[in-house]
């Protein structure tokens, strides 16, 4: 039985407000909505335009060559009869002189033939050292922060210095790189350069501050620092949030401070620290001004591992050997590399644009959005796994 | 005041509070306390709430000294006649002497072994056979080791409320202590389940000398041989528990025994 709203006193009189609830509830859900509409369009667009690089409507359904292989000048030449051929440099001087007088059009677009296997590897290297980096000094400091530091006033000012970091902007980080990594970092050496800032004799070698040089560690090391805030307040907050109980039990039972941590806190704060990582990685990958000066290059023909490195003899003793390959190894941290995110801004800015171009630029944006996101998953997974092991 | 109880002459007393004056940055919270705790006895600790119990049972084994600006002002603490604040004192070594139990059952989210091993492993012990064996002794001293003894590697989380308290107690005892201090051990727990803890503190007596705080007073009378009173941060009284709730000599322990307060 309905009731006249002269009798019921809980019926609303005034349509204005249910209007206005109506009308709020759907623009606050437009907004929401438009924001998903243009991370879709995003994935959409690289997603449609990047796959025919990537996958292969045959076996084996992947574009190998373009995982696998270096990137390079591409030559697009054309003959009288019509067909238009791409190829390499070796190929296209082949091309050329099989053509002879049939040739009609050679076209050289730079960067956006071969692969991206350079800029692959690169990535990755930056992103496995500066997240090691910024997760050792990171957790570290966390650690003193919450449980060491007395809180005060001096505690709250390094707060604060590290939320400033966070809003230091990445260009910035770049030229400090340059600055103190590539420029002045101390390196142990027998022979220092000239415009070494200081050098300390130590007995069986010099430690003289002229920097790391461009390269892999001075790029990881500047990274650290872009996600450095990101890893401690998130660590910060992983830490606060073990029971308190915890450490109070361990102490009861004889445990150190250190111990405690150690064997009661760390633990249970260890898959929250990992989720900071995974932002943090994602963060590592995509900067693109902090690497500019201290590890990338526009163009590197050879992977870090393939330094050119003077010919051994025949008879070279296995010592020598072992040096080299030492060496060569060790090109993983000190050599220059190329990195996706600035390989991709040579392509789309430094480069005449054309079809060709077009399509190294969006494979290579569809490659490097499934790198981050499976360096995200790992990280995903280790989580998990973690979460499983210490639930609470 | 001091009410000697059955201690041998010879032998210092378990506990030993001096003319403890103890504060929290410029709060007074313990003033001019003198408690002489005996060997193997329970010794409750009542009162009204912010009274000082607590921060007395945290001074035994100087728990209380992880809080900013909480220090002893005057007076010592002995513990079989050895003063624990002596700079010397490695808190290691006086809290595998001194073990403690937390008003709120706290379990490391780590398997039932694993949690009972905690103190030995901490104090360096690795060899899975003493392990063992400590984890057994421990078990059974809680009165668990029956119930538990097929689902060691289980997580502790799995057990009851009142299960996870007991394996606390457990894992306190795993270290074998001489002194056990107890937080208001039940106060969280169900009226069964506290039974059996308060069944258990009996056989405890027989190997270690138990402090505990409750804020039950029947608890206290059914679990202590020796209560004492605090108010207000003093000991009000002292006494072999029949004596304490029979007859109060002081008037403010009969106004708050009678809830006259």
């Amino acid at each position: 039985m309905s009731d006249s709203p002269s009798q019921n006193p809980f019926i609303a009189t005034d349509r204005g407000a249910s209007l206005r609830r109506v009308a709020m509830a759907w623009s606050l859900r437009l907004m929401t909505g438009f924001i998903v509409l243009v991370t879709l369009a995003i994935l959409l667009h690289i997603g449609w335009k990047g796959a025919p690089v990537l996958f292969k409507t045959q076996a084996p359904f992947v574009n190998t060559a373009f995982l696998s292989k270096l990137p390079s000048t591409l030559h697009v030449i054309s003959d009288r009869d019509g067909r238009v051929i791409e190829t390499d440099n070796r190929g296209a001087e082949v091309l050329k002189k099989q053509l002879g007088p049939n040739l009609r059009e050679e076209k050289t677009i730079s960067y956006s033939g071969g692969g991206i296997l350079g800029p692959i590897v690169g990535t990755a290297l930056l992103v496995l050292v500066s997240v090691s980096v910024a997760l050792l000094l990171g957790v570290a400091s966390a650690i003193y922060l919450s449980e060491y530091a007395r809180p005060g006033k001096t505690v709250e000012l390094i707060r604060l210095a590290i939320l400033n970091l966070a809003g230091v902007p990445s260009v910035v980080f770049g030229l400090f790189g340059l600055g103190a990594f590539v420029l002045t970092a101390p390196v142990l050496t027998n022979s220092p350069l000239e415009r070494s800032l200081l050098i300390i004799p130590l007995g069986f070698a010099k430690l003289s501050f002229q920097g790391w040089d461009t390269c892999v560690l001075s790029g990881g090391f500047t990274l650290a620092f872009v996600i450095l805030p990101v890893i401690i307040t998130a660590s910060e907050q992983c830490l606060a949030a073990v029971p308190q109980g915890f450490r109070e039990t361990s102490m009861a039972l004889g445990a150190t401070r250190w111990q405690a941590i150690r064997s009661a806190v760390l633990p249970f704060a260890m898959p929250g620290i990992l989720t900071s990582s995974i932002l943090g990685i994602a963060r590592a990958a995509g900067e693109t001004a902090p690497i500019m000066f201290t590890a990338a290059l526009a163009f590197k023909d050879k992977l870090p591992w393939q330094r050119d490195l003077p010919a051994l003899a025949a008879d070279a003793s296995w010592w020598a050997h072992w040096e080299q390959s030492v060496q060569r190894l060790l090109g993983l941290f000190t050599e220059s590399v190329q990195a996706l995110p600035y390989h991709i801004y040579t392509l789309a800015a430094r480069i005449p644009n054309n079809e060709y171009a077009q399509r190294a630029q969006y494979g290579s944006v569809l490659v490097f959005l499934l790198l981050v996101a499976s360096l995200s998953l790992c990280s995903m997974l280790l989580r998990r796994r973690l979460r499983r092991k210490y639930k609470w | 005041m001091v009410i000697a109880t059955d201690i041998e002459p010879q032998e210092p007393p378990m506990i030993e509070v001096r003319d403890l004056d103890f504060a929290y940055g410029a709060k007074l919270a313990l003033e001019d306390i003198n408690l002489k705790v005996a060997r193997h006895r329970v010794t409750a600790l009542i009162g009204p709430s912010g009274c000082g119990k607590s921060t007395l049972l945290r001074c035994i084994n100087r728990m209380n000294q992880r809080l900013p600006g909480a220090h002893i002002r005057r007076g010592s603490i002995r513990i079989e006649g050895h003063d624990i604040h002596d700079p010397r004192v490695s808190l290691t070594l006086l809290r595998q002497r001194v073990g403690m139990v937390f008003q709120k059952s706290n379990p490391f989210p780590k398997s039932i072994h694993d949690n009972v091993a905690f103190g030995l492993r901490i104090a360096g012990v690795s060899d899975p056979v003493v392990l063992d064996e400590a984890v057994e002794r421990a078990l059974r001293a809680a009165a668990l080791w029956d119930e538990l003894k097929d689902r060691l590697h289980q997580h502790a989380h799995s057990l009851s409320g009142g299960q996870q308290q007991r394996l606390c107690i457990a894992r306190a005892v795993a270290t074998r202590p001489a002194v056990l201090l107890m937080d208001e051990p039940c106060s969280a727990l169900d009226p069964i389940a506290t039974l059996k803890i308060e069944e258990l503190l009996g056989q405890l007596a027989q190997e270690h000398t138990v402090v505990i705080v409750t804020h039950n007073m029947q608890q206290a009378v059914r679990v202590s041989h020796d209560t004492a009173f605090l108010h207000l941060g003093r000991l009000v009284e002292h006494a072999p528990t029949a004596q304490l709730f029979d007859n109060p000599q002081q008037a403010l322990t009969e106004a708050y025994l009678r809830g006259t307060f």
